[in-house]
């Protein structure tokens, strides 16, 4: 089955840093991919790249994006525009900041429907309903600062979902919501991938909403996919040391109360500062001199499962 | 004074006045005390009052009425002097690392200042206590002479809690602590938090909304919503046996990082959203998202009472 995402081998540039170097994945109609990393690791830059948004300071060199098969790289940028929210959409963290706060809910869904408001006012109120916004006639003709953040965030679900896109980029949708609101957002998208078959692309860095909600992960670390799979065996088994380290740093419900937390000594290096071989060698304490000099390349190291690790055999 | 609790607050309640309209009642009358040596979790959503309460224990806010005592001394409508005295004995940490440090003064000057205000040491004397709390904040003594720019967020974090700790306070009160870090940065602040607190006993008062976080570091947990407390309770019965509605709904939606336990967790989806405290529910606050509401729950505000080992204000919680 062709993809309903695939990208393939970016490479983004910032000055001569490669701050996204050979990222690439696909995503199934109705699949939810995570994508997740510690905080500057490129996962925004990813997310905009898709959806050719980069911004000036940002060279893409080498790589592609295909929605359905179809290499999004040939378009100009008059079809991109048609693209974007039809065929794909995106979400952001800020909610409130990427609504206009000028323009009203109705009109900001409707916009997805390249028809005004006046003629799309059934499909938009259909729309709200369907994420979740109670009282959706009064809704509608309000403005975001009336919302909450909760409620800011169903809109722009809404406007980005209106046009039935195959393919939604969520880029920390619920990072800045409150765990109960966090949970109805991801039962929403969870409840789009099953019904309409959805392709999402989920970014995050929170370990507890992978496992909620994604089939399959991403790890990013500095620019690189460090380790990819579905998401229980990435879990049961992480095959990268990063994905390990990341995973025994996190307080669990089952641990024993202020039992030493697994750190990763130092910290991410800054793009101006990647290093050759692997880009986590500083930090890891599996490397050696083969690690510092030559860069892993992904490699199946179980079914479906890939690791860019020379030593990932030696995994915990 | 000894047999006083590090800090007992009372009937706390911090209302802020609105333009126009009634005033916000981001504090509404809440009572506790910690121990000496105790670390207290107090958790909830955002605007449900945490931060307000942080700020009035340490005298930063304007308290509507109610009572703090830091130590056995009164710090509501206390004077300078008084409030100088009781600070010394209690710091604050907060989320933010980066506008919590004077970018115009070196790490050392911002760890020293403290003891240097308080003619508790100076010259050389000072920057060897200097470079002592630096190195147990797992810091170096030779970053005393840089810049707080230099520093990466957890780095910031440390010189923060390092200066904090400089006047070894009875008391320190943290605010978000680690919620502005990264996952393996946070672990290495969390890990610092417990050695200090085994070396030094100091009480603990840790807000977060992290309730992963919490369970970690806390001996007892306060939940609060819309400006009260709903629970309070110790840890594991917290945790394995929530007694107040929303406690057990804020577990639910926690994630687990752990996909077997995440998918087979029954899924009790609060519906709603938390009403604004410039417009309280009747009686109980939490009526209106609660699975449990009986019409009771409209008209009649729940006691604070004790079932268990807990302390809940609910007309049905779970015995
Ligand atoms: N417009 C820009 N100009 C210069 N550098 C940028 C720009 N945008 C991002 N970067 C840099 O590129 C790297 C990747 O950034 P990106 O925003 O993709 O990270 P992220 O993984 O989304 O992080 P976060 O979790 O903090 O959102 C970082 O080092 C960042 O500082
Ligand atoms: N200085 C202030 N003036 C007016 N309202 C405030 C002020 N600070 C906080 N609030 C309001 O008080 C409530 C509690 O806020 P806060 O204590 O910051 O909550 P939390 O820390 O739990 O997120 C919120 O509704 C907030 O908007
Ligand atoms: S390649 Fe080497 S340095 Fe990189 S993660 Fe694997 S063991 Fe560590
Ligand atoms: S008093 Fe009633 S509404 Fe309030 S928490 Fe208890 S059951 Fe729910
Ligand atoms: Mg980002
Ligand atoms: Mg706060």
């Amino acid at each position: 089955m062709t993809p309903a995402l695939a990208v393939h081998d970016l490479r983004l540039l910032i000055g001569g840093a490669a701050v996204v170097d050979g990222v690439g994945f696909a995503v199934a109609p109705g699949e939810v991919m995570a994508l997740v990393g510690e905080s500057g690791c490129g996962k925004s830059l990813t997310a905009h790249a898709i959806m050719r948004l980069l911004p000036d300071a940002v060279r893409q060199d080498r790589g592609y994006v295909a929605l359905d098969g179809d290499n999004l790289s040939v378009l100009s940028e008059r079809q991109m525009r048609l693209v974007r929210g039809r065929r794909m959409s995106m979400i952001f963290q800020e909610p409130q900041a990427a609504l206009d706060p000028l323009s009203t809910v109705g009109a900001q869904v409707a916009e997805g429907t390249g028809s005004p408001l006046r003629q799309a006012r059934a499909a938009v109120l259909a729309m709200l309903d369907e994420v979740g916004i109670a009282d959706p006639a009064r809704r509608i003709d309000q403005y975001p600062f009336e919302l909450s953040g909760g409620m800011c965030q169903r809109v722009m679900i809404a406007s980005a979902l209106i046009a039935r896109p195959a393919v939604l980029i969520a880029d920390e949708p619920t990072t800045a919501l409150d765990v109960t609101i966090q949970a109805q957002i991801l039962d929403l998208l969870r409840r789009l991938a099953i019904e309409r078959g959805t392709a999402i692309v989920l970014i995050t860095h929170d370990m507890g909403v992978v496992a909620d909600i994604a089939d399959r992960v991403a790890v990013m670390y500095a620019g690189r996919i460090a380790e990819t799979g579905d998401t229980a065996a990435i879990f049961a088994r992480p095959r990268h040391p990063y994905t390990a380290l990341l995973l025994a740093a996190l307080p669990r419900r089952t641990d024993v109360p202020r039992s030493r937390l697994a750190v990763i000594e130092g910290r991410v290096p800054a793009p101006s500062e990647f290093p050759t071989g692997c880009r986590f060698a500083g930090r890891c304490p599996l490397a050696d001199a083969r690690c510092r000099a030559e860069t892993p390349l992904l490699r199946e190291v179980a079914r479906g499962h890939l690791s860019a690790c020379w030593h990932a055999e030696a995994v915990r | 004074m000894s047999g006083a609790p590090a800090l007992r607050v009372t009937d706390l309640a911090v209302h802020y006045p609105a333009r126009n309209g009634p005033p916000v009642r981001a504090v509404d009358g809440i009572s506790f005390a910690l121990e000496a040596h105790e670390t207290l979790g107090l958790v909830g959503e955002s605007g449900c009052g945490k931060s307000t309460v942080a700020r009035a224990i340490v005298g930063l806010q304007t308290v509507t009425h109610g009572s703090v005592m830091v130590d056995g001394t009164e710090i509501v409508g206390a004077g300078r002097a008084a409030l100088r005295a009781a600070r010394a004995g209690m710091q604050m940490v907060f989320q933010d690392p980066v506008t919590s440090l004077n970018p115009r003064m070196t790490v050392g000057a911002a760890v020293g200042e403290p003891l240097l205000v308080r003619g508790l040491a100076r010259g050389a004397a000072l920057r060897e206590r200097v470079a002592l709390l630096l190195t147990e904040c797992g810091l170096r003594p030779e970053d005393a002479a840089r810049y707080p720019h230099q520093f990466s967020g957890g780095q910031r974090q440390r010189i923060v809690i390092a200066r904090a700790l400089a006047l070894r306070p009875a008391l320190l009160v943290c605010d978000e602590p680690v919620s502005a870090l990264d996952v393996s940065v946070r672990a290495q602040i969390l890990n610092l938090l417990v050695d200090l607190q085994r070396a030094h006993g100091m009480a603990c008062l840790f807000v977060s909304h992290d309730l992963a976080v919490v369970r970690h570091v806390c001996d007892r947990v306060a939940v609060m919503y819309l400006g009260h407390l709903a629970e309070l309770a110790p840890r594991d019965a917290l945790f394995s046996a929530p007694r107040h509605p929303y406690t057990r709904a804020l577990l639910a939606a926690v994630p687990e990082p752990d996909p077997v336990a995440q998918r087979a967790k029954p899924r009790v989806p609060l519906v709603g959203e938390i009403p604004s405290p410039a417009r309280m529910p009747s009686g109980c606050r939490f009526h209106t998202r609660c699975p449990m509401a009986q019409p009771v729950c409209r008209e009649t505000e729940p006691a604070w009472r004790e079932v268990g080992a807990s302390m809940v204000a609910c007309h049905f919680p779970n015995e």
